[in-house]
């Protein structure tokens, strides 16, 4: 369990993390989703006492990470799979970390095994490809065949097996009944692998939900049409509880309908369709609707709200999604330290 | 490479719970981290070897030098008006020595933080200073062996150029032994004052600069430019008054010269001042590392 209590981190007058709350819950794969410097890698190294917060507490298991005394046993974390000497091989990186917590060799070639590294093992890490060095990265998380495993962009330069292989993995371990946190920027990945999302945008807690809430709400089914009547046609679907956004004129996306109603309606009435096609919104989509202001917002800031000047005023930007939010944010926000 | 590798099974197997005392760290374990860490490194072992090759070359050319000079040569030819001798060819060794020994004391730290490699050592060991003390520890202790068996090596090569003339070293003198033992000391204690260096300053680069111009050229220039302010800073200079127990006894008259020192803190107090230089550099990186982001 990980809880994080308005958590804040500013460097200099740029605030990374902004007094965000949230639990992560053992049992299930919490995915941290967000764009490119959202506050994920932040978040994520304070959690494990690498940064400083400037505001606000984190604990695990009820615990601050310094206070641990075994703490590769209790979390195990893949914040970066660069930091690691280039110039000491795989095997003698994970020796040096297990003998800090009287860890065998046995253990260490357990690991090796088990993320794929016998035949680079011995080899220095500097020549390590991305994947492998990701593997090296979760063989040192593994260590301590910890409760809680926090994995920072884990598929980053992994190959498509390998991508399989991360998304077992911690499906297994959060089956055991383990914490698993993990960090990535690919909506897409996060659908498949975690069951709980936590959406960060600039700092701030866009979303807290289940995963399958996200994804439905992303997936909704819309239907566009075109039509010079198109006014006389949603007057008509309106009884059977369609809504209607209008995109142009005489264009049209609706839900709450299906095509094959749309269109029987239209025939009905006499309608003209110049279109008619059932859309369903993307993940992709989803996410970046999400997010979008939150980007947005960095790429097109005037110079007096840049980024270094983030006040008050520029939080509408990153203003959680109420429905999403209420989904799990609240319950976060507000039970997270009462265990 | 396979994904067949993963066996769920493997991850918990026999593995103590997560709050045994089995897996606590202690320092003890941090101590064994921190000497397989240094052990597994290429930059160790070249800079061991380079300490050793300069410091055993150097008395050997020295060691060369002083049996093809008649004794009153030798007197001439030294800097400082003090003889050359078997006795001073130590102190002349500890020089191009010094020069590996602070690169191995700066990477053993700059070499964590310009790889990263800092932010796992500190996810290990939370409280950091464990970390912090065992690898200065670690540094010392290696470069206090290696030093000796360079001065070992020192002393039968220069045994084997210089007993056919009889001018080889006297090792049942007292004072022969002591800076014998102190150029081994004082390799080592330089090694730990770069080290603290690079704890502060953690750049390569920037630590291997700060401890080179020190060495190389503030200390030199503060020894040979005659401003009378100077002989206060002189008798202080980390490796000046370090270097001094590595210096035979008709050496060290020259530090009572008080046009030059202002005080004089005797031949261990010079050396005391390296040790106190060590230590302060140490305490403030111990609070900087404590506080700093990693």
């Amino acid at each position: 369990m990980i809880e994080a209590q308005g958590l804040t981190k500013r460097y200099g007058a740029k605030t990374a993390v902004d007094d965000i709350s949230f639990t992560v819950r053992p049992g299930q794969v919490t995915g941290f989703l967000g764009p490119n410097g959202a506050g994920k890698s932040t978040t994520m190294r304070m959690i494990v006492g690498l940064d400083r917060p400037s505001a606000g507490t984190v604990t695990l298991d009820g615990r601050p990470y310094a206070a641990l005394r075994s703490p590769l046993t209790e979390v195990g974390a893949l914040l970066d799979a660069k930091a690691v000497h280039t110039g000491r091989s795989a095997r003698q990186h994970l020796r040096a970390m297990a003998a800090t917590h009287g860890i065998g060799r046995k253990r260490v070639d357990e690991v090796i095994d088990m993320t794929g590294l016998q035949t680079v093992a011995g080899k220095r890490v500097g020549g390590f490809s991305l994947g492998m060095g990701q593997r090296l990265g979760i063989a040192a998380a593994l260590l301590g065949d910890p409760r809680t495993l926090i994995l920072d962009e884990p598929v980053n330069g992994l190959d498509p097996e390998g991508v399989l292989w991360v998304r077992n993995l911690v499906r297994y371990l959060a089956a055991e009944g383990r914490t698993v946190f993990l960090s990535s920027h690919l909506m897409s990945e996060m659908a498949q692998t975690a069951d709980h999302l936590l959406v960060i945008g600039r700092g701030r807690i866009l979303a807290d939900a289940p995963v399958s809430q996200v994804v439905a709400a992303a997936t909704s089914q819309t239907v566009r049409v075109r039509s010079p009547q198109v006014s006389t046609l949603v007057e008509l679907l309106a009884p059977h509880g369609a809504g209607a956004t209008v995109v142009e004129p005489g264009l049209v996306d609706l839900t709450g309908v299906t095509a094959a109603e749309v269109g029987e309606a239209a025939a009905s009435a006499g309608v003209v369709l110049h279109e008619l096609s059932p859309r369903s919104g993307s993940l992709e989509e989803a996410y970046m609707s999400l997010t979008q202001e939150a980007v947005e917002y960095v790429t097109h800031g005037t110079p007096d709200a840049a980024p270094g000047t983030l006040t008050d005023d520029a939080r509408p930007a990153g203003t959680p999604d109420p429905a999403l939010v209420a989904a799990g944010g609240r319950h976060a926000t507000h039970d997270g330290g009462t265990r | 490479m396979s994904t067949a590798t993963l066996s769920p099974a493997a991850v918990d197997r026999g593995r103590p719970g997560p709050s045994s005392p089995a897996t606590r760290v202690t320092f003890a374990r941090v101590l064994r981290a921190e000497r397989i860490k240094l052990w597994s490194l290429r930059s160790t072992w070249w800079t061991l070897g380079l300490t050793v090759v300069a410091f055993v070359g150097m008395v050997a050319g020295m060691s060369a030098l002083v049996r093809s000079l008649a004794p009153e040569e030798a007197a001439e030819a030294a800097a400082g008006g003090a003889p050359l001798s078997a006795e001073a060819v130590y102190s002349i060794a500890v020089q191009p020595a010094s020069l590996a020994a602070v690169v191995l004391g700066v990477l053993v730290i700059t070499g964590e933080y310009s790889t990263g490699m800092i932010r796992s050592t500190f996810a290990a060991v939370p409280r950091r200073l464990p970390a912090l003390w065992a690898k200065a520890i670690v540094v010392f202790a290696v470069m206090l062996l290696t030093a000796a068996l360079a001065v070992a090596i020192g002393v039968a090569v220069s045994w084997l150029i210089l007993d056919g003339r009889g001018l080889a070293l006297d090792l049942s003198e007292g004072d022969n032994l002591r800076l014998l033992g102190g150029s081994a000391l004082y390799l080592a204690t330089l090694a730990l004052f770069a080290f603290a260096v690079g704890a502060l300053v953690r750049h390569s680069a920037g630590a291997l600069a700060t401890v080179f111009g020190l060495l190389l050229v503030v200390e030199n220039v503060v020894a040979a430019v005659p401003w009378e302010p100077l002989r206060w800073v002189r008798p202080f200079l980390p490796a000046s008054a370090g270097s001094r127990v590595t210096l035979p006894e008709e050496w060290q008259g020259m530090f009572a010269n008080e046009q030059m020192y202002a005080v004089d803190p005797g031949l261990w107090g010079s050396y005391a001042i390296l040790v106190a230089w060590a230590a302060v550099l140490l305490a403030i990186a111990a609070v900087l590392v404590r506080r700093r982001d990693a």
